[in-house]
């Protein structure tokens, strides 16, 4: 099924994406003011002989500096992520080149695991995520995922309940041949299990995070084990992204042994005390980097995510398979400014 | 458990008591005392040899510390700084509210209240750390030998998020201390006090480091890594968040002394920090390369430097106004100015701290009386910063403590 996102072999990959975002980076440096204050103020300068050469931005710099590389009459879209409490959200600017490259990568990047044609599909969610007007992180990312489906059915009602009606009616119609099924990966493990259905032949893609099915001590081998075991459903396709690098999604591979990187993408795992690579199999922060982020500088992204690169060209498809291990705690600070008041 | 904002009990932490209803508290602390009083200094003396043991001391220093604070030599030269032409008695009841995260704070502001000869009630926050548990248990180990009139005038509580009970102790207190920055002042400010009363506010501060790069190129390698482990406990202790750590370092004189000053400097203080293993986790690690950068992006920071995770210096532009923002634990930033003087356009009333290296008494108090009054409350020595004095905040809690009586006869 491999199609032509997923070709490029380690050693490729690096020799293709090195020069293009060392490019990127000069043209970046060049037209985002900021950013280049940045490069100066830290010493970054080419040559940038390997990707873990080039210079990285925290991604949360996005939330608290408005970083873009095109005139502001230029900025067709403006992407806000949904931001935690109390934390200004990203603000990533798209011209209309960028905008319109995001959406087609993410098709090519999908379409590995779909196929060309758009499969009848269902929604782990209440149809209510999408109407909402201040639409949610969720309800964005439903509706991203809806490009790729027809016959939309989703799986809970307005209420949030479980429609096992609209399910059966769903599966008597197309149960019979491939169907694609889309949901947050909490949702698809608290709502699909106990639908009772046969999802032999659904693929399912599945994001947002590990962080509440951690809680009750379920990791991705034990999802994949108990839904193919309750459902039938062994083709899963967990996937990894960000506002920050909008079209650029790291995809589980069909044995469900990693993440795996799109040819335009690649990650680099870093040791967070000495900032260099870590090797194969040791944690660190993941780096993302992408060439799509053409209109920011985002192309070269610290996330705040830790990962660990489980192998190179080993796996189903080439380059390098890792794992998102969670979510690096806020630092706080024991400080006398501080807000007794709230007790 | 659920904020409840009209819930009236609290729960009394020390002396360690069953949950009480706030008017009953109030009712049970009993007046007595008087300024400098003999039983409130034996009491404090006490727990103060119990911080100094070896063992405690060690795992806790900032105990230490407040131990030092506690000696009876120091408290007798407290009290006997106040004598004047008029009888000083005490306030009466004073209301504390420490901030939750540095756990001594609400000992140093107590214990002066109650050498005063006040009725405390301390607010200790629920999130306290072991620190404060430590400092708990100690009080009551001194307080098994001390005077009953210890138990009835002095109590620390603590209450779940209620306005009710935060109301209550504001209106019947008479003098309000409140400790913690900004936000909380102005919380604990929506509740009235008594007419007669008043506040005593210690809102959000920041603190510089002034050095002379003659005087530090001159001075013999051992006071330059004195200087520079003091330099690490003033700003690596509370993560640099305490309000009188050092953010900021100013080298004055010329550009080359400077650059070769701070070169230096830098340089010990990474040997002192490696020594002594201070680290920062990937988290904090993360927070630095964000506010640095950050700075960067604004055009603050010409250059950004990091020697390992543990210290990271960002060089500001000429003219550029000194970040006061906390960046993480152990970021510094340096500038320049040709001469002392050309701090003053650069103080705040934000300003608290100054702790300074190879400067003369003479010049310092001249700086004191140029700035007058706009910013800068203390100038110590690099490595005094945390060391807590009774006059704070540039006030004499002491004599804010205490009343006076006019007697003409």
């Amino acid at each position: 099924m491999s199609s032509a996102v997923f070709t490029l072999s380690g050693p490729e990959r690096e020799a293709v994406l090195t020069p293009e975002l060392a490019a990127l980076t000069e043209r970046h440096r060049a037209a985002c003011p900021p950013y280049r204050r940045i490069l100066d103020a830290i010493g970054a300068r080419p040559p940038y002989e390997r990707l873990a050469d080039l210079p990285w931005l925290p991604v949360r710099l996005f939330k608290t500096h408005e970083l873009r590389s095109v005139p502001e009459e230029q900025v067709f879209r403006v992407l806000v992520s949904s931001g935690t409490t109390g934390q200004r959200p990203s603000r990533i600017h798209l011209d209309r080149e960028a905008a319109a490259a995001q959406p087609r990568m993410l098709a090519a990047t999908i379409r590995a695991v779909l196929g060309p044609r758009r499969l009848p599909m269902l929604v782990v969610d209440s149809r209510s995520v999408v109407r909402d007007p201040t639409l949610s992180a969720r309800g964005a990312g439903v509706l991203g995922m809806m490009n790729f489906g027809r016959d939309h059915t989703f799986v809970l009602d307005e209420q949030g309940r479980l429609d096992a009606e609209a399910v059966k009616r769903f599966l008597a119609r197309h149960g019979g041949e491939p169907f694609l099924v889309f949901g947050f990966t909490f949702m698809v493990w608290l709502h699909l299990r106990g639908l009772g259905a046969d999802l032999s032949q659904a693929v399912l893609i599945h994001s947002g995070g590990w962080k509440r099915l951690a809680e009750q001590a379920v990791g991705n081998a034990e999802f994949r084990r108990r839904l193919a075991a309750e459902c039938g459903l062994s083709r899963v396709h967990n996937f990894y992204g960000m506002v920050e690098q909008i079209g650029t999604v790291f995809l589980e591979g069909p044995g469900g042994d990693g993440l795996y990187c799109p040819d335009f993408a690649d990650v680099v795992i870093r040791d967070p005390e000495t900032w260099q690579e870590a090797p194969v199999g040791v944690p660190g922060l993941i780096e993302v980097v992408s060439t799509l982020p053409t209109s920011y500088p985002g192309h070269v992204l610290l996330t705040e995510d830790l990962g660990v690169v489980r192998g190179v060209d080993d796996g189903s498809w080439p380059g390098k398979r890792f794992e998102v291990l969670g979510r690096l705690p806020r630092a706080e600070a024991r400080g006398c400014s501080d807000t007794m008041g709230q007790g | 458990m659920p904020d409840d904002q009209r819930a009236t009990t609290v729960d009394v932490r020390f002396p360690a008591g069953p949950s009480t209803p706030v008017e009953e508290l109030l009712g049970g602390t009993a007046g007595g005392l008087r300024v400098g009083d003999e039983r409130v200094r034996e009491f404090l003396a006490a727990f103060g040899r119990r911080l100094l043991r070896p063992a405690l001391a060690r795992r806790h220093p900032e105990l230490g510390s407040l131990g030092f604070f506690l000696r009876p030599s120091e408290l007798a030269r407290t009290v006997d700084g106040l004598s004047g032409e008029h009888v000083r008695v005490p306030r009466g009841l004073v209301f504390h509210v420490p901030p939750a995260n540095v756990d001594t704070v609400f000992v140093y502001s107590w214990a002066l209240s109650a050498l005063m000869g006040n009725r405390n009630v301390v607010r200790l926050s629920r999130r306290s750390g072991t620190v404060a548990g430590t400092i708990l248990e100690t009080l009551h180990e001194a307080l098994a030998e001390a005077d009953p009139v210890i138990a009835a005038t002095q109590r620390v509580v603590s209450y779940e998020r209620s306005d009710a009970v935060t109301a209550a102790l504001s209106a019947a207190c008479d003098l309000r201390v409140v400790w913690g920055g900004d936000h909380a002042v102005r919380e604990i400010r929506r509740h009235p006090l008594a007419p007669h009363a008043r506040d005593l506010t210690f809102p959000d501060r920041s603190s510089f480091a002034v050095v002379r790069a003659a005087a530090w190129l001159c001075a013999p390698r051992a006071a330059r890594v004195t200087t520079a482990e003091g330099f690490v406990n003033d700003a690596y202790w509370f993560d640099q968040a305490a309000c009188s750590s050092p953010g900021t370092v100013f080298w004055v004189g010329a550009e080359g002394d400077c650059e070769a000053a701070r070169t230096d400097f830098t340089g010990h203080v990474a040997r002192v920090l490696t020594a002594r293993g201070w680290g920062v986790d990937a988290a904090m690690a993360v927070e630095k390369r964000v506010s640095t950068y950050g700075l960067a992006a604004d055009g603050l920071a010409e250059r950004v430097e990091f020697h390992g995770n543990a210290l990271a210096c960002v060089r500001l532009p000429a003219a550029a106004p000194p970040p006061r923002r906390w960046l993480g634990a152990g970021t510094f930033a340096h500038a320049r100015l040709a001469a002392l003087a050309e701090l003053a356009p650069l103080v705040e009333r934000r300003d608290q701290t100054m702790t300074h290296f190879g400067f003369g008494r003479d010049e310092l108090e001249e700086l004191a009386r140029g700035l007058a009054g706009r910013g800068v409350d203390r100038m110590v020595p690099v490595g005094g910063a945390l060391s807590f004095h009774r006059v704070w905040d540039g006030v004499d809690l002491p004599a804010e403590f205490t009343r006076l009586v006019t007697v003409v006869r």
